[in-house]
C-alpha cells in the first residue's frame, strides 16, 4: 500500500510510540496529585510543554495548552477569546478556506450575537487587501491558516504580521496544522497557534494551542484547574510528551524534509503535466510542497479514488464517495473554481517517508486509470 | 408463579394436508436451531410444539422464537395437575399475578376422558377467581386477560398471555430463491419477506469497481448479519460487473443504459440461480418507484427470461418498506453512503417507457454473452453465518 494522504493523518513515529510507552509505564501518575507519582508526571508534562515551546522558538512569548487536537484548539481560541473580549467588540474575521472547526466556531458565535465575516481569497489564501478593508475597531479576532489543508496555499505572513501590529486590539489565531514542523515559519506575532499531534507523527487525540503569555481566555471545557484552568480534565501526559518529541524531531529535520517534499511535488507535477487534457492543478504557485490538489476534468473523483485504492494508492477526494450528498470543496469554490472542478478534486499529500518511486508509480497508475475508466 | 414452558402454535401449517408432517419436522428443526445454546428442551406434538424452559428466561426464548418463520403465536404456559381443585388454585394465582381484573376463561379439552366438560371447567374456574380475586369481573368480549386452559393427556396447561409469531411457513419448506441484493433499502426487506414465507434465500450482488466502492461488500455483510436470526446462513455471490457496465455505456444511448443493465442482471441471475438450485429469482423492485421499475420497464426487462421472478415488494408503499427496514434493523445500514451500480451512473433522463425493439437493437452491438461467461467465472462467494464470515475466491 502506498499512502499519500499525510494531510489527513500520518502513522505515529517510532520515537513518539517509544515515548508514549515509556511515559505510560514509568509516569502514569495524575500530574495534579500531591505525591511522588504525581510530581513525576507533572515534571514530564512540564518538560513536554517546554519542548514544544523551545522547538517552535516561542519559549519567550507563548505558553502551551495541550488539547485533543487542532479542532479543539481552534474552538477554544475562537470561542474562548470572543467570550473574554466581548467588551472590545463583536466582529470576527476568518478566511473562506479555513478549516471547518474555525468556520463552525465562528458561525456558532453568530448565534450569540457576534458578527463573523468571511474574507475572500486570492491565490487560495486570504486576500490581504480585503482583510485590510474589513478590519476595524470592532474586530476582536482574526483567524488565518498558515497553509491550506486542501491546496497547500500559503497565507502572506509578513502582511499578516503588519496588520496585526497596526491593530493591537485584534487578536490573531494562526491554524498551523498543515505547516508546523514542515515549513520554517516565525509565528511569534500570533496570539494563538493551533495544531494537531497526529499529523506530525504523534497520536490522534493530542494537539496544542499555544497562547501568547499574559493573554486570558475563557475556557470551553469547565471543571478542574488543570493547565491553569484553561482546559479541565486529567492531562494525557504520555500523549503530550509523545507530541513534544515528535514535533522536536520534525523541527530538527525541517530543512532536509522540505527539500525532499519539494522534489516529490516536482515529480508529481511532472507526472501530471503529461495529463493536461485530463487534469487541472488547483494548488497555486508557491504553495506548500507537502500538498498538491488537482481536479479531474472528465472523471468522477470518487470513482478514480476508489480505483486508485484498489490498486494500492491511498489519496483523498473531497469527501466520501456519494452521489447522495453534495460533495464539493468549499475551498476550491472560494477560489472561484466551478462546481465540477470543486466536486472532482483529488488531494495528494506527502510525508517524510514518501519516496519519489511511490509518487512516480502513483502518477503512472493515475494516467492508466484515466484512460481505462469511463468519462462523465 | 413462574412460567416453565412455552407452547408454540403453528400458523397456516394447520391447513396443510399430506405435507403436514414434513412441515412440522422442518419447523421443529428450525426452532431447535434458534434455541441452540439455551437450556430449552423441545418436543413436537400434533398441533403444537412444546418448549421446556429449564434455566432459560421466558423473554430470551420468546425473542429467539419470534424470528422463526412458521410460528403463529407463542404462549408461556404453566403445566399444572389436572385435578379441578389444583386448576382452581393455579387459575387464582395466575390472575393475581397478572394484576388485571376483567377476564374470561376458555377451555380446550383434547383429553376427552376428563370428567368435566369444557363449559363446566370454565364455570368452575370463573367462580373460583370471582370469589378469591378482589375486583375481578367476567367480560367475555372486552377482557384484559384470557385465562386459557388446555386439558391434555399428561397434564393441564394454563396460560394468560400470547406473543405473536412471525407467521408464514417454516424456512426451507418452500425451496430457494436467488435474490438480487444491492445494499439499498428495498432488497433487504424483500429478503426478510421471502424468509418469513419459508423461502430460503441466496444472494447475488453486482459489483462494478471502481464505479462502486469496495465498502459496499461490508455493508452487505452487515445487512445479512442482521437477517441471520431468520436464516442461519447466507451465501452471497459477488459478480464482477464492471466490463459489462462499461460496454453498455459504450454501445447504448444513455436513457436506455439502466434498462439494458437490468436485462443483463436478470440474464446473469438466471444462470446463477440455476447453478445454485434456486427455483426463482427475486428482486426488491417496487412498481413505479424509479424509472427502471415502471410496468413498462419491468416488461422490457423481464423479457430476457422465462424463469420466475418474484417481486415481494412490488405493490408496497415506500414508507411501509422503510418501516419494515427499521424493524429488522437494516435501514441504518442501507443508508450508509456508498454507491452501488444502480446509482452511480444514473442517466439524467432514463427511459420510463423503454421500447423492447430498441433494447434488442442496442444489445446486439456488443458480445454480452461472452462477457457474461467471463464474469460467471469471476464470481467471488462470501458465506455469512452465525459462525462468522468466510470468503471464497473464484475458481478460475
Amino acid at each position: 500500500m502506498v499512502y499519500l494522504d499525510f494531510a489527513a493523518t500520518a502513522a505515529p513515529s517510532s520515537i513518539a510510540k517509544e515515548e508514549y510507552r515509556r511515559v505510560s509505564d514509568l509516569y502514569f501518575g495524575n500530574p495534579s496529585s500531591l505525591h511522588e507519582a504525581g510530581y513525576q508526571a507533572k515534571r514530564i508534562f512540564d518538560d513536554a510543554c517546554k519542548r514544544v515551546l523551545s522547538c517552535t522558538g516561542l519559549s519567550a512569548t507563548h505558553r502551551c495548552v495541550f488539547t485533543s487536537g487542532a479542532s479543539e484548539s481552534n474552538s477554544m481560541a475562537i470561542i474562548g477569546s470572543a467570550l473574554r473580549y466581548r467588551n472590545r467588540g463583536n466582529k470576527i474575521l476568518y478566511g473562506a478556506s479555513e478549516h471547518a472547526s474555525v468556520k463552525e466556531s465562528c458561525l456558532y458565535l453568530a448565534k450569540l450575537g457576534y458578527e463573523p465575516v468571511e474574507l475572500p481569497l486570492r491565490d487560495g489564501a486570504i486576500d490581504m487587501d480585503a482583510l485590510e478593508g474589513s478590519i476595524d475597531k470592532q474586530t476582536i479576532l482574526l483567524s488565518a491558516m498558515s497553509s491550506n489543508n486542501e491546496t497547500g496555499a500559503l497565507t502572506d505572513l509578513s502582511r499578516l504580521r503588519e496588520i496585526r501590529r497596526t491593530h493591537p486590539k485584534c487578536l490573531l489565531l494562526v491554524d498551523a496544522t498543515q505547516s508546523i514542523g514542515k515549513l520554517p515559519l516565525d509565528l511569534s506575532f500570533a496570539d494563538f497557534i493551533s495544531f494537531s499531534g497526529h499529523k506530525i507523527g504523534a497520536f490522534k487525540g493530542s494537539g496544542c494551542l499555544l497562547i501568547r503569555k499574559g493573554l486570558l481566555i475563557d475556557p470551553i471545557i469547565h471543571g478542574g484547574s488543570q493547565q491553569d484552568g484553561l482546559r479541565a480534565g486529567t492531562i494525557d501526559v504520555a500523549g503530550a510528551s509523545a507530541l513534544s518529541v515528535a514535533l522536536e524531531d520534525d523541527f530538527k529535520n525541517i530543512e532536509p524534509n522540505l527539500r525532499h517534499a519539494k522534489e516529490l511535488k516536482a515529480t508529481l507535477l511532472q507526472g501530471l503535466s503529461g495529463l493536461t487534457d485530463l487534469v487541472e492543478v488547483n494548488s497555486p504557485e508557491g504553495a506548500s510542497p507537502y500538498v498538491v490538489s488537482f481536479s479531474l476534468l472528465h472523471h468522477r473523483a470518487s470513482v478514480i479514488v476508489e480505483g486508485l485504492s484498489e490498486r494500492g494508492y491511498c489519496v483523498s477526494s473531497v469527501s466520501a464517495c456519494s452521489s447522495k450528498v453534495d460533495a464539493s470543496s468549499y475551498v476550491l469554490k472560494a477560489m472561484g473554481k466551478d462546481d465540477r472542478i470543486a466536486a472532482n478534486a483529488i488531494r495528494v499529500s506527502f510525508g517524510k517517508t514518501t519516496t519519489a518511486g511511490e509518487v512516480e508509480g502513483f502518477a503512472a497508475c493515475l494516467g492508466k486509470l484515466l484512460q481505462e475508466v469511463k468519462r462523465i | 408463579m413462574k412460567c416453565d414452558c412455552l407452547m408454540i402454535h403453528y400458523g397456516e401449517l394447520s391447513t396443510k394436508g399430506e405435507n403436514r408432517k414434513s412441515f412440522i419436522s422442518c419447523l421443529t428443526r428450525n426452532c431447535r436451531a434458534a434455541l441452540k445454546g439455551t437450556d430449552c428442551v423441545l418436543s413436537g406434538r400434533r398441533d403444537h410444539l412444546y418448549v421446556e424452559l429449564n434455566l432459560t428466561s421466558e423473554q430470551e426464548a420468546v425473542n429467539r422464537l419470534s424470528k422463526v418463520a412458521g410460528i403463529q403465536r407463542i404462549s408461556p404456559v404453566y403445566k399444572v395437575d389436572k385435578g379441578i381443585e389444583s386448576l382452581k388454585a393455579e387459575a387464582i394465582a395466575a390472575m393475581k399475578e397478572s394484576g388485571k381484573h376483567r377476564f374470561k376463561v376458555s377451555c380446550h379439552r383434547p383429553d376427552k376422558s376428563y370428567p368435566l366438560s369444557s363449559y363446566d371447567v370454565c364455570c368452575a374456574l370463573g367462580d373460583a377467581v370471582l370469589d378469591s380475586v378482589e375486583g375481578s369481573e367476567v367480560d367475555l368480549h372486552d377482557h384484559e386477560v384470557n385465562l386459557k386452559v388446555s386439558i391434555r393427556e399428561d397434564a393441564a396447561y394454563l396460560s394468560t398471555k400470547t406473543y405473536p409469531g412471525l407467521g408464514g411457513y417454516p424456512l426451507g419448506m418452500a425451496g430457494k430463491v436467488t435474490l438480487l441484493l444491492s445494499g439499498g433499502i428495498d432488497s433487504p426487506v424483500a429478503c426478510y419477506k421471502l424468509l418469513r414465507r419459508g423461502i430460503k434465500v441466496d444472494c447475488l450482488h453486482f459489483a462494478a469497481p471502481p464505479y462502486t466502492s469496495g465498502q459496499v461488500i461490508y455493508k452487505l455483510i452487515d445487512i445479512l448479519k442482521e437477517l441471520l436470526p431468520y436464516q442461519a446462513d447466507f451465501r452471497l455471490d459477488v459478480f464482477p460487473f464492471t466490463k459489462i457496465q462499461e460496454e453498455i455505456y459504450k454501445h447504448a444511448p444513455e436513457p436506455y443504459c439502466i434498462t439494458i443493465m437490468r436485462r443483463m442482471m436478470l440474464r446473469i441471475a438466471e444462470r446463477v440461480a440455476k447453478a445454485r438450485g434456486s427455483l426463482s429469482i427475486a428482486t426488491g423492485e417496487d412498481v413505479g418507484q424509479v424509472a427502471s421499475q415502471t410496468l413498462d420497464s419491468i416488461y422490457a426487462i423481464n423479457e430476457v427470461t422465462s424463469f420466475p421472478v418474484l417481486r415481494p415488494l412490488c405493490v408496497e408503499d415506500k414508507v411501509d418498506v422503510i418501516d419494515l427496514a427499521k424493524k429488522i434493523n437494516t435501514f441504518d445500514i442501507s443508508i450508509r453512503p456508498y454507491e452501488d451500480c444502480c446509482t452511480i451512473f444514473k442517466p439524467k433522463r432514463p427511459k420510463t417507457k423503454p421500447d423492447l425493439a430498441h433494447c434488442k437493437e442496442f444489445e446486439v452491438r456488443f458480445d454480452f454473452a461472452s462477457l457474461i461467461e467471463e464474469g460467471l467465472k469471476g464470481i467471488k462467494t462470501i458465506y455469512v453465518s452465525l459462525d462468522g464470515v468466510r470468503e471464497e475466491e473464484p475458481r478460475q
